[in-house]
């Protein structure tokens, strides 16, 4: 099967601290991918490296056969690729219907039409279909600073699912939701296409191992194992370092 | 929309504004227009480029009193006739305002694009680098300044008579406010101010940041450009000294006055600057204090520190608090219960009613 991301031996360095040592990632089309590790143990990173928002100390991204690894963020929406970011990074001074509009836009480079406006009625119709897909159909004037934190985190999914990406990069998207909106949450990631590549860092291992085909553990920058849910399930090692710790979760 | 929609009360008070400064030559002075209120509208159109870039960009430029310079100076070289200083290009004038206009608007955009990746901190003092580096160019490079600035300076036909410059720069400074308030609907000033909250996230929505960032500076600039004509013709001249690091300050503090992030406080702290420079002399007293000419700017000084301390959102941030707290006093006497509450619910139908 063609990969459709390849991460090639990719550190990151801050300064003396090493997020990524040496990461190595297939990730071929269509696939499920939980990344789940300890706080610290560089998942973001390794998003934000893919994603294009920093550029990796050494090593490569090759996405859809494209060298990527120095070429900024911007071009991601092109090549089919979204993601969601950690702490929800709506505009908060703008409306829902603003911030879903923001992300069609720039992805069809239609923002390059300085006098169009936001409120054609395609533009419209299509915000309020995405909002009405995570449940913010009624919310679609609201001020998005002013939206409860779940609403928030449906927010981030509707921008990114939005464009209707091939690629889709979730960092965490089940924290900090109430049960019954992870079951949603789980939900409506079950209903994606099957062709959509996914990958989710969560800490909620229910969530990460019922949507994830592939689950990859990561701890201080380095991918301690990966395999399917029930293998990293019962595997002793995983448990001591991630499972051992987080257990109460 | 219907009609009672449009006429809400800031659009009416905007309206009655306007009416009242079209009028303004039958009931004022003609040195209160064609000199406190010409000025008050060319330093008004300079200050909005700021307060546009600031709010809507989240750029603070000190490099506008520059782009107002180039303009100035690009029309003296190019319509002044042989014999008089600078280039001496002997244009019609149209055609140096064309130029002028097409010098200042390329300046613009090559220096916004240098300063699109810088925000913040450094996005100031790398304009602030622009304005030093403009005066010297201009002070130093006396080919295109004429030694000690460019002198008889006369204005297109059009405008001869100082009541149409009056009426140019209010019509400028009408479509400016408007202009300005319209780009924050559009597509481009969504993204803008995307850009302005969330550069990295605009990035990743496959935003190009930096060239939102320039082409706001280019529109800035093209604007900061035209108020800079009309100083040229109401001066009649234009020197280095009047771009120096000084005055470039003082247009930063004009929009300061009036509020950084309210577009109308730009014109209304170009009001309150020139209202002190022209009217201070004549209070009763003032030189037995000790306030003479060369003292002014200390008092504009004293005045836009008592503004900050009042309000760091200026003049216009004092106004909207003295609103508020009457509306929450006169809600409060309405319904003593519900006395908090009502204001928000009165602003948020206000966003809801003004969203398009
Ligand atoms: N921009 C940054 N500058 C400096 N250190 C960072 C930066 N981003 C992350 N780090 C550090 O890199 C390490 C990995 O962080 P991160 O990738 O966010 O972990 P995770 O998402 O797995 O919790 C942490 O020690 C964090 O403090
Ligand atoms: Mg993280």
């Amino acid at each position: 099967m063609a990969s459709v991301v390849q991460v090639r031996a990719v550190t990151v360095a801050f300064g003396g601290l090493r997020a990524l040592r040496g990461i190595d990632l297939d990730i071929a089309q269509g696939e499920r991918v939980a990344v789940i590790g300890p706080n610290g143990a560089g998942k973001t990173t390794l998003f934000n490296v893919i994603a294009g928002d920093i550029a990796p100390t050494s090593g490569a991204v090759v996405i859809r056969g494209q060298d990527c690894t120095y070429r900024p963020s911007r071009h991601r929406p092109r090549l089919g690729l979204a993601r969601t970011y950690q702490k929800a990074r709506a505009f908060a001074g703008l409306t829902v219907r603003e911030n879903i509009y923001l992300a069609l836009a720039g992805h069809r480079g239609r923002h390059r039409a300085l006098w169009q406006s936001p409120t054609d009625h395609r533009m419209r119709d299509e915000a309020a279909e995405v909002a009405s897909r995570v449940w913010l159909a009624s919310q679609l004037d609201e001020v998005a600073g002013e939206l409860a934190h779940g609403q928030r985190r449906q927010l981030e999914l509707a921008m990114a699912i939005a464009t209707r990406p091939d690629v889709m990069l979730l960092d965490e998207p089940a924290s900090g939701l109430s049960r019954g909106e992870r079951e949603r949450l789980v939900e409506l990631l079950e209903s994606f296409d099957d062709q959509l590549t996914l990958l989710v860092i969560e800490h909620d291992m229910d969530v990460a191992f019922r949507i994830a085909q592939r689950v990859v553990v990561m701890a201080d920058g380095e991918q301690v194992m990966a395999g399917s849910p029930e293998q990293v399930r019962s595997d002793p090692h995983v448990h001591q370092i991630y499972l051992g710790t987080e257990a109460a979760v | 929309m219907n009609l009672r929609d449009r006429l809400t009360g800031a659009r009416l008070a905007f309206a009655g504004l306007v009416l009242i400064m079209v009028l303004l030559p039958s009931l004022a002075t003609a040195f209160f227009v064609n000199f406190v209120m010409t000025q008050t509208l060319i330093l008004g159109l300079a200050a909005a480029t700021i307060v546009f870039l600031a709010k809507y960009g989240g750029m603070t430029s000190l490099a506008q009193l520059l782009m107002f310079g180039i303009a100035g100076f690009m029309f003296g070289n190019a319509a002044l006739a042989g014999g008089a200083r600078g280039l001496n290009l002997g244009w019609h004038p149209w055609a140096a305002v064309g130029f002028a206009l097409l010098v200042t608007t390329v300046a613009a955009f090559v220096l916004g694009a240098i300063a699109s990746r810088t925000t913040g901190i450094y996005f100031l003092m790398l304009t602030l680098v622009y304005g030093v580096i403009g005066y010297f160019v201009f002070a130093q490079i006396v080919e295109i300044s004429g030694p000690g600035g460019i002198t008889s300076i006369q204005r297109p036909d059009l405008l001869g008579p100082p009541i149409r410059l009056y009426y140019a720069g209010l019509l400028l400074s009408v479509l400016a406010y408007l202009g300005f308030r319209a780009v924050r609907r559009t597509a481009f000033g969504l993204a803008l101010q995307g850009v302005r909250d969330d550069p990295v996230r605009m990035a990743s929505l496959g935003f190009n940041v930096a060239l939102h960032r320039t082409l706001a500076f280019t529109m800035a600039g093209f604007v900061a450009g035209l108020a800079g004509l009309l100083n040229v013709w109401w001066n009649g001249q234009i020197d280095p000294a009047s771009i120096s690091i000084g005055p470039t300050l003082i247009l930063l503090i004009i929009a300061v006055i009036g509020g950084i992030s309210s577009l109308e406080g730009a014109w209304l702290g170009a009001f309150v600057y020139v209202l002190v420079f022209t009217y201070l002399r004549d209070l009763p007293l003032v030189d037995r204090i000790g306030i003479t000419e060369a003292r002014f700017n200390t008092v504009i000084g004293v005045i836009v520190l008592a503004i900050m301390v009042l309000s760091p959102e200026g003049l216009t941030g004092i106004g909207q608090r003295l609103r508020r707290r009457l509306r929450r006093r006169v809600a409060a006497e309405a319904a003593p219960t519900a006395g908090d509450s009502l204001p928000v619910h009165t602003t948020q139908k206000e966003l809801g009613g003004t969203r398009p």
